[in-house]
């Protein structure tokens, strides 16, 4: 089944509609960006574990991350900007993981939390340690699934925080090829997402 | 403790020094990614900024519209129509070899040859010859040599074998996230270290960086132009750009359009970004006011128009929403269909529309607007023709030529299009920066950014 979505995915791509009045030619991709990406990413997906881990399946019902939630990555760019002073220059790559970090980080525990078995009555009643190992286990089960489903959406959703921030990247990229109607540039993006969802389904084998 | 504290102090005060590194160098943006700097395949209005900072072409436009020297010294046009250009010997490419005339033959012959071309330069030279003649280059072109002359500002010349090099006033430097351009030894002097780019699609990332002082120029946003902060200046300036209504229903809703923009535009809609459109064509280019004259009385409602226009851009779409509340006014219904750019331009060249509505930024010269009325020009959307179009072509030898107005009177008669505003280019310029704007923006006439210098 996943695989018919991404072949629909490259489909799409393919067949993406309309033209452009003058040619254009499609972007270098952003490898400098990469570098920068794959840190977010790293630190997201250590650092959201973490906090389910900390925080276990109640965070999920917790109102101040709800409200950390709420605001999109709009208002994050728009208040980094604002309290960022000007005379440190624009805030560049820095502001731009810090402002992916907010945006991200709260929906991405929420998500964890939410998934977390209840612990109640147990392993709350075998005592704190018990907890800390049930939680552990489960995170480590939940990541890889975790990963598949949220990795290629903060590889590309960046966009909004990259246009405001004036930092191009992956998201960028995505936006340009779509906009220029470079279909065999989109079908790239597609099949290396697909793989990196393939790659994710063989680490997350259920045993029998 | 109190050491601890008092060197967090420093460190917090040190902090908020302003960097020194860029005092000379140009801070800009740039709305769209212009891809990799090539002279061959570039095609787009930000690759055209990139190409006139990093390359020449043989002539230039200046400020004022006419054809100025730039890599050729002088250039003279024979009997039969070719031209024959003496090439400047002080021009070196960045690799420090000298421009020559086999440069221009193989940026022209690659031009005309490779199957990924830049359109735009392509249709400029289309049945172009070239060749040299006594070490000097030349051309020849159907096209009247006044007109090539004006088009030929618009193909830099880039060493042969290297599309991405040029000989330009500015060395091209791409850095994470950047543009960077830095000044050369060069004829026109660059006075400004250098010009430096960043991508910043959105309006609103634009103004902010702009009140904090971290872009030299940038164009504000419509509804806070004239709160110009005490860092800059305002610089206000018509441009060759229109938004421009096609009609696949024949002259009819274009007299209509013609009628209602006389007064559908409020002023504080119009800001001081566009003004409606009086004529057809760019008044910015020479021409003088016309109107339609198809003979035909204007038509009467109830009737309903369906107008396409490229979604996104939020202040056309509130001018476009006072278009309708006027068009009600005389019973018509105006239904306006947002399209995404590139929905839209497969709709205009599959001729899939009633009324599309599109912005248009001309080149710099006259002969643009056959674009319109040529048998393949590039906005001829709906196939418009007529018998006398090539004989009175032939007859258009250089601006300001009495055909010119016959052309005019030709087109009026049965217009595919009608513009509905005019643009001007307002932006916000470094109070210390001293620039020459022009209808073709601070960038793309000659001297172009090697004029700008920094007041002391």
């Amino acid at each position: 089944m996943g695989w018919l979505v991404w072949a629909l995915g490259l489909g799409l791509a393919l067949g993406l509609p309309g033209s452009t009045w003058k040619a254009a030619a499609p972007p270098v991709f952003p490898w400098d960006a990469l570098g920068p990406t794959v840190l977010a990413i790293a630190l997201l997906s250590c650092l959201a574990p973490w906090l389910a881990w900390m925080g276990g399946p109640t965070l999920a019902s917790r109102r101040p991350l709800a409200l950390l939630e709420a605001p999109p990555d709009l208002l994050w760019a728009a208040l980094l900007l604002a309290i960022w002073p000007s005379v440190w220059g624009p805030p560049g790559l820095g502001g731009w993981l810090v402002a992916l970090l907010a945006a991200s980080l709260p929906g991405e525990v929420r998500w964890l939390a939410q998934a977390m078995p209840a612990e109640h009555p147990f392993p709350l009643a075998w005592g704190k340690t018990a907890v800390q190992r049930v939680r552990l286990k489960v995170l480590t089960r939940l990541w890889g699934r975790w990963v598949a489903a949220r990795l290629p959406i903060w590889l590309t959703a960046t966009l909004v925080l990259e246009r405001i921030l004036g930092v191009p990247g992956l998201g960028t990229d995505w936006m340009t090829r779509v906009a220029v109607r470079d279909r065999f540039g989109l079908a790239i993006w597609v099949l290396v997402l697909a793989i990196l969802w393939a790659l994710s389904q063989t680490w997350d084998q259920e045993s029998a | 403790m109190r050491r601890l504290l008092l060197a967090l102090s420093l460190i917090f005060i040190s902090a908020l020094q302003p960097f020194p590194l860029s005092a000379q160098v140009v801070e800009e943006s740039l709305s769209r990614d212009p891809g990799p700097l090539d002279f061959i395949e570039g095609d787009s209005y930000e690759q055209w900024i990139l190409q006139s900072l990093a390359g020449d072409a043989l002539v230039g436009i200046a400020p004022n519209g006419r054809v100025v020297s730039r890599l050729a010294s002088s250039w003279k046009i024979q009997k039969d129509g070719k031209i024959v250009f003496a090439l400047r010997s002080d021009v070196r490419y960045t690799d420090g070899s000298s421009v020559g005339a086999e440069d221009v033959v193989w940026t022209i012959q690659a031009l005309l040859r490779h199957p990924k071309a830049s359109p735009t330069k392509r249709a400029i030279l289309e049945r172009a010859e070239v060749g040299i003649e006594n070490g000097r280059p030349w051309i020849r072109s159907p096209r009247p040599p006044g007109r090539l002359l004006m088009e030929l500002a618009r193909v830099p010349i880039a060493q042969k074998d290297h599309p991405e090099r040029g000989s330009g006033p500015f060395a091209f430097r791409k850095d994470p996230g950047a543009w960077v351009f830095t000044r050369r030894d060069h004829f026109l002097k660059p006075r400004v270290d250098g010009i430096r780019f960043r991508l910043l699609p959105d309006a609103a990332g634009v103004m902010t960086a702009l009140q904090k002082g971290w872009l030299s120029i940038g164009a504000p946003a419509t509804r806070r132009q004239t709160e110009v902060p005490s860092t800059h200046r305002l610089i206000t300036q018509p441009m060759h750009a229109q938004l421009v209504v096609w009609s696949q229903l024949g002259v009819a809703p274009l007299q209509l359009l013609e009628h209602w923009r006389k007064d559908a535009f409020p002023p504080q809609l119009l800001a001081l970004n566009a003004r409606p459109s009086r004529g057809l064509w760019p008044e910015t280019l020479g021409f003088e006011a016309q109107s339609i004259e198809s003979g035909m009385a204007l038509p009467k409602g109830p009737r309903t128009l369906r107008l396409l226009y490229p979604a996104g851009d939020e202040s056309v779409e509130k001018l476009l929403l006072a278009l309708r509340e006027r068009a009600r006014r005389d019973g018509f219904d105006l239904q306006l269909a947002p399209l995404e750019q590139g929905l839209l331009a497969d709709r205009l060249q599959n001729r899939d529309f009633q009324l599309a509505c599109s912005m248009v930024v001309f080149d710099p010269h006259p002969w643009t607007v056959l674009e319109y009325m040529e048998p393949k020009g590039p906005m001829n959307f709906i196939g418009w023709k007529h018998p006398q179009l090539a004989e009175i072509t032939t007859r258009l030898q250089q601006p300001g030529d009495s055909a010119w107005r016959e052309l005019q009177a030709l087109w009026a008669k049965g217009p595919a299009a009608l513009p509905l505003l005019d643009f001007q280019s307002v932006i916000w310029v470094d109070k210390h920066l001293l620039v020459e704007p022009s209808p073709m923006g601070l960038y793309l006439h000659t001297p172009g950014a090697a004029g700008w210098r920094w007041d002391q």
